[in-house]
């Protein structure tokens, strides 16, 4: 077995875990590693400008909301009530926007879910258990260069 | 801050019906594997171009709403609907990265910790 597919059947071994379940392990415990596939490098949010044309170079880049949750020290609330307290309760709940200067529509979605995963290499297939936080915001906002755009926003 | 963009019309939410639903298909993203890898600058395990083939959520059932809510504090009020939710989702990492691998999600083994929909006006349209 070369080095490359001993990695790779590693991997395969081990469970797709989102953001939120590792940052949560890994304030806790030294956690186990998952896998993980999903945009989670940071990144500017650009949209589609819904009313500008789709052809654009440039999308708009909307502000995040102040709020920040540390860790991991991003700009966003953990998925739960809007309502939450924000004494017991100040990092999840409250907005589920991650976009301010903004109105629209919202929706998240904390879920736990399962599937097939397949070692493309060696073809190898097992079961993985997800754990993902997904949203999305469409609707207008004040970008960074302060004018106002229309989009959508999607949080993977 | 995470985000992407996604197409034109790929979110709807239903207020009157209840629902709300985000179809996306072959949203270019990154495997980073780990979740400590994405927040490492070095990315000491790598980054890898990966893709959403599909992806299709519907959040519906509501069991709670939260009408006229307001947070001065946050700045934001809106009209909230918290519900269930299931995923379909099919996702590869290419072979040509190393790291070929591919995921195809069970929508019926979907547990929604949470979700809701709704609409908001935040920051400066608080």
């Amino acid at each position: 077995m070369d080095e490359k597919n001993s990695e790779s059947r590693q991997r395969l071994q081990q469970k797709l875990l989102s953001r939120r379940n590792l940052i949560r392990r890994a304030a806790g415990t030294a956690a186990g590693a998952g896998l993980l596939l999903g945009s989670v490098v940071p990144m500017s949010a650009r949209t589609d400008d819904e009313g500008e044309g789709d052809g654009s170079m440039c999308k708009a880049v909307p502000r995040p909301i102040p709020h920040i949750t540390t860790p991991p020290g991003q700009h966003f609330f953990f998925p739960g009530p809007v309502d939450a307290s924000a004494a017991t309760s100040p990092n999840a709940g409250h907005d589920p926007s991650i976009i301010t200067d903004f109105k629209g529509v919202v929706a998240n979605a904390d879920m736990v879910f399962s599937g097939t995963g397949t070692d493309l290499n060696t073809g190898a297939s097992a079961k993985y258990d997800f754990h993902a936080d997904m949203r999305f915001m469409r609707g207008v906002f004040v970008g960074l260069d302060n004018e106002q755009h229309s989009g959508t926003i999607g949080f993977i | 801050m995470w985000g992407s963009s996604f197409p034109t019309g790929s979110g709807r939410v239903d207020i009157g019906g209840g629902s709300a639903e985000l179809l996306v298909q072959n949203i270019c993203l990154f495997d980073v594997f780990i979740v400590p890898n994405s927040f490492d600058p070095n990315h000491a395990l790598g980054i890898f171009g990966a893709v959403i083939n599909s992806m299709k959520i519907e959040w519906s059932g509501v069991t709670r709403s939260v009408v006229g809510f307001s947070d001065a504090t946050n700045k934001f009020r809106g009209d909230f609907f918290e519900c269930s939710a299931t995923i379909a989702v099919s996702a590869t990492t290419p072979k040509d990265t190393g790291h070929g691998f591919h995921f195809e999600s069970d929508p019926a083994t979907t547990h929604t910790n949470f979700a809701q929909f709704g609409s908001e006006h935040n920051g400066v349209f608080f």
